[in-house]
């Protein structure tokens, strides 16, 4: 029943961005019916492609990370879930299973999109694809999201709805910024990892930012489930 | 049993219990060897607490006012000789009727007469329940 | 029976240094409902969420079922035994009745089915429609049926009545009595009303910042308590302050009222000695008995 009440929670969110993916990831398609073609002016629309996917992987990570274990005390105005919060605690249930079903089902669905999406890339490409770069593709993009994701889920757990989805934002932005400065970041980079632009289709798994990646989801989650269990409500 | 509880009162609601089942009893309104209503009925109807209940039927079964028959219920006890109680009660009676006389003679109103009355009353209810406690 | 469902000692929480709890002291035993008055911000709703988890004990120790609630386990092991009512009867908006119901079923092996169709057909609860559409009065109904129907052994709510109409409040309390009487289930709630608790409850606990200031049988508080009005011929004498067993003096002109509890014969006897015009010894009600020990005059 849990995992019904949290699809419950967030299923407004996933139709939302299903419907916005399929309004602007179709856009392209009407723009240009047979694919990017090759020349200056195509790569350059395969930039913005590139640039484009990665925002929304990003975002579709933060947004349905959203309202987790946390914002159900928040007075938030929007969400109205102030109070269920004491109801869910009085219940014979531990806090790391409550965090753990809602956190696997936004992963979940954040991975369903992130596939879509990313498949749809692969099938603009110009050039074709063997379903092993294929396949290295998908990975590196799940795996680099799911750090994207597991921060936000810790940021849900400390900040209400609103505030953690600035926070986020502003903190991949930062990344983005340092990452062209600091070699370091660049090289663990999971905004990288995601981008078509920075690793191209045929380049090998770039290990570096999606083991980085991998590891700070671990950590974030874990971390996420400390905060949860320490929390005073 | 038309029983009437104020829980506002300063009274003790098990006692205002077992003075409504004693007068029940000494009017006939339930006769020896009739069983009284449940604890669970008497809490639901009154809608009051289950336990108030029981310590009341206690206290009365200590005053051999009702016997406990288990598994069957609460009975009143074996039959009061009637007569003498009727006698009691008249003589109860008359030795309070003068001292309401002396009472009004002092000016006090038929309202504030109860209130002392029912004060002294209680008082002494909880004087004999608390030296049957100690013993 | 001797077993304390809940067994609290030394409760103390702060909130960012602001003390809720100062070493609160409180007992409930098997089958008793009790009833937990105080004033607003007294610490009534801070102590249900520490025992049940929900905030930590800056001191002090709670039991539960006989057992220590420290850890997140015992805790939820505790749980499964409670029904609770929250301050703000806050459900899923998103959920409707039946979804809520079904919901909190899953969690509860021993739910009682009757009582859920007794309390939805008492209730008139419509099961199809979103809790986000109900009235606080329907909410706080569906939130005592999910209490009730969970076959526990302890309720714990706050304010249960709160905001519910007389005919349903006495529904409520007639519920109440009856789960106690057929299942024994301890019962404890805060209230702010006091008729229910003089009604309903064998126990009262009163708290006043953060500290318990009653704790008894409320048959027994009743016998104890007695309020002395004395009228003198002149100003009451600074003896009267003196006087052992006197837990609150109020002076006005020429009269003096006493709360006393205990030996009361002997406390009119020592008055008397003081020559006043008049006594008169009266019952105490619980809510003068609530009024005197957290006005703090």
């Amino acid at each position: 029943m849990l995992w019904l009440k949290a699809w419950l929670e967030v299923r407004w969110r996933f139709v939302f961005l299903v419907g916005s993916i399929l309004v602007v990831w179709l856009a392209p398609l009407w723009i240009n019916a047979t694919g990017v073609q090759p020349g200056v002016a195509a790569s350059r629309q395969w930039m913005g492609l590139q640039l484009g996917s990665v925002l929304l992987y990003i975002f579709t990570a933060i947004y349905l990370a959203g309202s987790g274990i946390n914002s159900q005390t928040m007075y938030a105005a929007t969400t109205g879930f102030h109070g269920s919060m004491f109801f869910t605690l009085s219940l014979p249930v531990s806090r790391r299973r409550l965090l753990f079903v809602r956190t696997g089902l936004g992963a979940l669905l954040t991975c369903i999109l992130v596939v879509i999406m990313a498949g749809y890339i692969l099938f603009l490409r110009p050039e074709a694809t063997s379903a092993m770069q294929a396949l290295v593709y998908m990975t590196r993009v799940i795996v680099c999201t799911m750090a994207v994701y597991a921060l936000s889920v810790l940021l849900a757990c400390v900040l209400d709805e609103m505030w953690q989805f600035m926070v986020a934002c502003f903190f991949w932005i930062f990344v983005f910024m340092l990452q062209s400065k600091i070699e370091v970041v660049s090289r663990v980079s999971s905004l990288r990892g995601m981008s078509l632009n920075c690793y191209p289709i045929t380049a090998p798994m770039p290990w570096t930012p999606v083991v980085a990646s991998l590891v700070l989801t671990g950590v974030l989650l874990w971390i996420s489930v400390l905060v949860v269990q320490r929390k005073e409500y | 049993m038309n029983l009437r509880i104020n829980f506002s009162s300063g009274v003790p609601i098990y006692l205002q219990l077992i003075e409504q089942i004693k007068h029940a009893v000494e009017t006939g309104a339930i006769r020896s060897g009739e069983q009284l209503p449940t604890i669970r009925s008497v809490a639901e109807e009154l809608t009051m607490n289950p336990n108030t209940v029981a310590r009341a039927y206690r206290e009365l079964e200590r005053e051999s006012i009702v016997e406990v028959r288990h598994g069957s219920g609460v009975f009143v006890a074996g039959p009061q000789s009637s007569t003498t109680k009727t006698a009691e009660i008249r003589k109860a009676g008359e030795v309070l009727r003068t001292a309401m006389e002396k009472g009004m003679a002092l000016d006090l109103s038929k309202s504030e007469l109860r209130r002392v009355f029912e004060d002294e009353l209680s008082r002494l209810q909880e004087k004999a329940a608390a030296t049957r406690r100690r013993t | 029976m001797n077993d304390k469902l809940i067994d609290a000692h030394g409760l103390s929480k702060s909130y960012s240094g602001t003390p809720a709890l100062r070493g609160l002291d409180l007992a409930v035993p098997r089958g008793s409902i009790c009833g937990f008055l105080g004033r607003n911000g007294a610490g009534k709703t801070t102590t249900l969420k520490l025992l049940l988890g929900m905030l930590r004990p800056d001191a002090g120790e709670i039991r539960l079922f006989g057992e220590a609630v420290d850890a997140e386990a015992s805790s939820i092991a505790a749980r499964r035994r409670i029904g609770f009512v929250s301050e703000d009867k806050e459900l899923y908006p998103f959920m409707s009745v039946g979804q809520t119901i079904r919901f909190t079923r899953a969690f509860f092996p021993g739910w009682r089915r009757d009582l859920e169709e007794k309390y939805l057909e008492l209730f008139q609860l419509p099961l199809g429609k979103a809790v986000r559409k109900l009235s606080k009065g329907m909410r706080t109904q569906l939130m005592l049926l999910l209490a009730m129907a969970r076959g526990a052994e302890l309720l714990m709510m706050d304010e249960p009545t709160s905001g519910l109409d007389p005919a349903m409040t006495e529904d409520i309390l007639r519920a109440l009595a009856d789960l106690a009487a057929s299942g024994g289930t301890t019962i404890f709630f805060s209230s702010h009303q006091l008729a229910e608790v003089e009604q309903i409850c064998d126990r009262v606990c009163i708290i006043d910042e953060g500290q318990a200031v009653i704790d008894g049988e409320l048959d027994e508080l009743k016998s104890q308590y007695r309020r002395i009005l004395l009228t003198f011929d002149g100003e009451p004498p600074n003896a009267l302050a003196g006087l052992a067993g006197i837990d609150h003096l109020r002076q006005r002109g020429r009269t003096a009222s006493l709360l006393a509890h205990g030996n009361v014969d002997a406390m009119v006897d020592r008055v008397r000695e003081l020559k006043p015009s008049s006594i008169e010894v009266r019952s105490v009600s619980l809510k003068e008995l609530f009024l005197d020990h957290v006005r703090g005059e």
